[in-house]
């Protein structure tokens, strides 16, 4: 009986060049390399589209879209990857977030994150996001880090440090000779917020709070209320309040009036900035000085902002959402534009060098320039101040033009100087 | 023990057994956030089954009780660190002290007019924690997770793990009412409390403890949500869609047996949980409303009801 001895086997060249090449192909590394020839870069996040949140949700996401069809326009990202966005409806609630970002780290394996707009949706990422050492671009939520500190985190949103927002309105108060405050805002996080920062400011000038009261969100009828804030003879009033509320405490003020004391109105007011609400309230509007993110001002055009806009307002129309869009869509596609110079420096999508490059660098945007400071915030408040200004009834298009809004701070941005008393600058 | 409950409590150590197993093999994270919820209405819609579905009483407050668990976590961990287990005690004898205030405030309220009252339980106890400041208020809090405990090697995994018992727990429940006197003495009120009262069942008392466990179960149930999400707020903590949504998942499944809510909740929250990653636009809203509707109209009684039916036909025509 002879035993079959088998020749030791030698390894051809191909054999040897298959294995070495299936391999690297198994391997994580080679399927960033193979990728990196033809993938796209992948963005996810997840987005409110239904909820309270979809108006301003959709709005933001448009301004994203536009970048990446930019980008695309001029051939991608890193040598020739394009860019793609895996987007999912977190249905304005925080309840959904954490398995929708579950799942594009551990399912989609997205390059990179974008957060959803709003506060409340981005809340339960942050620890997430910071435990794995992701990078993660914010969408406009309010001081959501400041108790996480995660160091790759930069909100586009134009906030800066926690107190300037109250700072800059209570300044343009006191510089009109303002002594007392009142305070109205919603019992509403991002109200909320807004009062308590413009509580210690008041504290640290010594500036007395002669009304304080915050009031349920479902809130319709405002008449009681304002009579009462009037009775206590303000000078500044701010508001902190949301869109349903802010155009329900403006017509109680137009039925009532606010009294001669009052030097300035407004301040955090959120809906004053969505279209169809400001042709809704139309010559109400006028005298309110209120906080905004972008105005159709010459101060506010930077490189490829009049082009951005161009587009936003042609897609609008098809998307069915506001057509002006100044409140956050180009503050989507600053985010955009921020990660495509951050990628382009740094040429790789490696996250921590992306961040770094984040964190250290001014990045220039459709918005003005951007940087950072160690928080994630800018490090310098951009939010405008401005004050309405000969608004006529039922006229979307005069918001178009410059002048009805006129920028009051900050002063490198400014148009216009404040008219005062408040009763005054309504007529 | 019979057969059944042997049947019943292998399928229990089974399933655990299967949970644990997941939560040390599986390495992708995505299952256990999506399962967790899945676990999670599934347990709600067990517990909620047992005042809405025995006893008839449709219990609109879920999202209250749910966000007493959540806040009831909230305040433990922020006032004392206390650990998980705790918190999920402490949120049960919550719930079952607020589902007794429930059904000693609403002794004389029937059918529509309890549901009303238990909404306005929701409304009242959101107002109240918007306007506690030290667990947040309106401006909602983040909160920290303490380091996971061994065997589990990510929070999220014991999370998981934990809700599974939960579920196994309200499941257990809920078959032993079915299958005792308290279960029968719920089915003889909700077919006609006079009557059954006349008989002898005592009533008052069977409704305040459906209340009370019903109450116990879904608090215990909120409560992880809390480390689950590492923030709360009101909104989303006494959200009115975690009412619905449990309420629908009862029905669809059919509440005349324990493991219809079962069938519901896994059918609704996993539909849910696909929709939000496939569809993910307004479309997804009118997918559930529209199976809630064939369900409603097609199988009134739930698929509980409808798989009865169609064994009876068949073995009408044998």
């Amino acid at each position: 009986m002879s035993k079959k001895v088998s020749k030791p086997r030698s390894i051809s060249r191909r054999r040897l060049l298959a294995t070495a090449g299936a391999a690297l192909a198994a391997t994580p590394l080679g399927v960033n390399l193979l990728r990196a020839q033809q993938g796209p870069i992948r963005i996810g996040m997840s987005m409110p589209q239904t909820g309270g949140l979809a108006g301003g949700g959709k709005a933001s996401l448009l301004g994203i879209e536009i970048w990446r069809d930019d980008v695309n326009a001029k051939g991608g990202l890193l040598g020739g990857r394009k860019v793609e966005l895996v987007v999912y409806d977190d249905k304005s609630s925080a309840a959904e977030t954490p398995a929708i970002y579950s799942k594009l780290i551990d399912v989609d394996k997205v390059d990179l994150l974008f957060a959803p707009y709003a506060t409340v949706p981005t809340a339960p990422i942050m620890p997430m996001v910071k435990q794995r050492g992701l990078l993660l671009m914010g969408n406009f939520s309010f001081q959501v880090n400041s108790k996480v500190g995660h160091d790759m985190w930069f909100n586009n949103a134009p906030w800066g440090p926690a107190d300037s927002w109250a700072s800059s309105f209570l300044d343009i108060g006191q510089k009109a000779g303002g002594k007392s405050m009142a305070l109205l805002a919603a019992d509403q996080e991002f109200a909320q917020n807004l009062a308590k920062t413009a509580r210690e400011v008041a504290a640290q000038r010594k500036l007395p709070v002669v009304f304080d009261q915050a009031y349920p969100p479902s809130t319709v009828e405002f008449s009681s209320i304002i009579r009462a804030l009037k009775a206590t003879k303000p000078d500044i009033v701010y508001v902190a309040s949301y869109p349903p509320d802010s155009t329900g405490i403006l017509r109680a003020v137009n039925e009532i009036g606010i009294g001669d004391s009052v030097k300035v109105f407004g301040g955090g007011m959120v809906g004053l900035q969505f279209g169809a609400v400001m042709e809704n309230m139309g010559s109400l509007l006028n005298g309110v000085v209120n906080y905004n993110t972008w105005l159709p001002e010459k101060s506010m055009y930077f490189d490829g902002t009049k082009e951005f806009f161009d587009k936003y307002t042609k897609r609008a129309v098809e998307a069915k959402i506001d057509p002006l869009g100044y409140y956050l869509a180009p503050f989507g596609y600053a985010s955009g534009q921020m990660i495509e110079q951050a990628i382009g420096k740094v040429g790789s999508l490696d996250q921590k060098a992306l961040a770094k490059y984040l964190r250290e660098n001014t990045h220039k945007t459709i918005v003005g320039p951007i940087a950072f400071s160690a928080d994630g915030e800018r490090k310098e408040t951009a939010v405008l101040q401005a004050q309405f200004r000969g608004v006529v009834d039922k006229n979307m298009e005069q918001f178009r033009s410059s002048g009805k809004q006129v920028i009051l701070f900050p002063d490198s941005l400014k148009s216009g100087e404040l008219v005062a008393p408040f009763e005054a600058a309504r007529k | 023990m019979t057969r059944n409950s042997m049947a019943f409590w292998t399928g229990a150590a089974v399933f655990l057994a299967a949970v644990f197993v997941m939560t040390q093999v599986v390495g992708n994270q995505y299952p256990f956030f999506a399962g967790y919820v899945i676990l999670q209405f599934i347990a709600l819609a067990v517990a909620w089954s047992i005042l809405g579905g025995y006893a008839g009483y449709v219990n609109f407050g879920t999202s209250a009780f749910y966000g007493v668990g959540v806040y009831s976590s909230v305040f433990l961990v922020k006032a004392f660190g206390a650990p998980l287990p705790l918190q999920i005690l402490a949120a049960a004898a919550i719930g079952a002290l607020m589902g007794l205030a429930l059904g000693v405030l609403t002794l004389r309220m029937q059918g529509i007019f309890f549901s009303i009252a238990t909404i306005a339980l929701t409304i009242i106890i959101e107002t109240a924690i918007t306007n506690w400041r030290y667990v947040g208020g309106a401006a909602g809090i983040q909160i920290q997770r303490p380091p996971v405990t061994a065997p589990f090697e990510n929070y999220v995994q014991m999370l998981f793990f934990v809700q599974a018992l939960l579920v196994v727990l309200a499941v257990a429940i809920s078959r032993y009412i079915q299958n005792s006197w308290i279960g029968r003495g719920l089915q003889a009120l909700r077919d006609d409390e006079l009557a059954a009262e006349c008989t002898g069942v005592p009533t008052l008392r069977l409704r305040l403890l459906a209340c009370v466990i019903s109450g116990a179960l879904l608090c215990a149930v909120g409560a992880p949500a809390a480390m689950y999400l590492q923030y709360a707020d009101p909104g989303s903590a006494f959200n009115l869609n975690y009412s619905v949504t449990t309420l629908a998942m009862s029905l669809i499944g059919g509440t005349a047996h324990w493991s219809g809510p079962i069938i519901g909740a896994i059918l609704l929250g996993t539909t849910q949980q696909l929709l939000t990653v496939t569809i993910s636009s307004e479309v997804n809203v009118l997918v559930l409303g529209l199976m809630l509707v064939l369900f409603v109209v097609g199988a009134p009684q739930g698929i509980i009801g409808l798989v009865g039916r169609l064994r009876g036909k068949k073995e009408g025509g044998a």
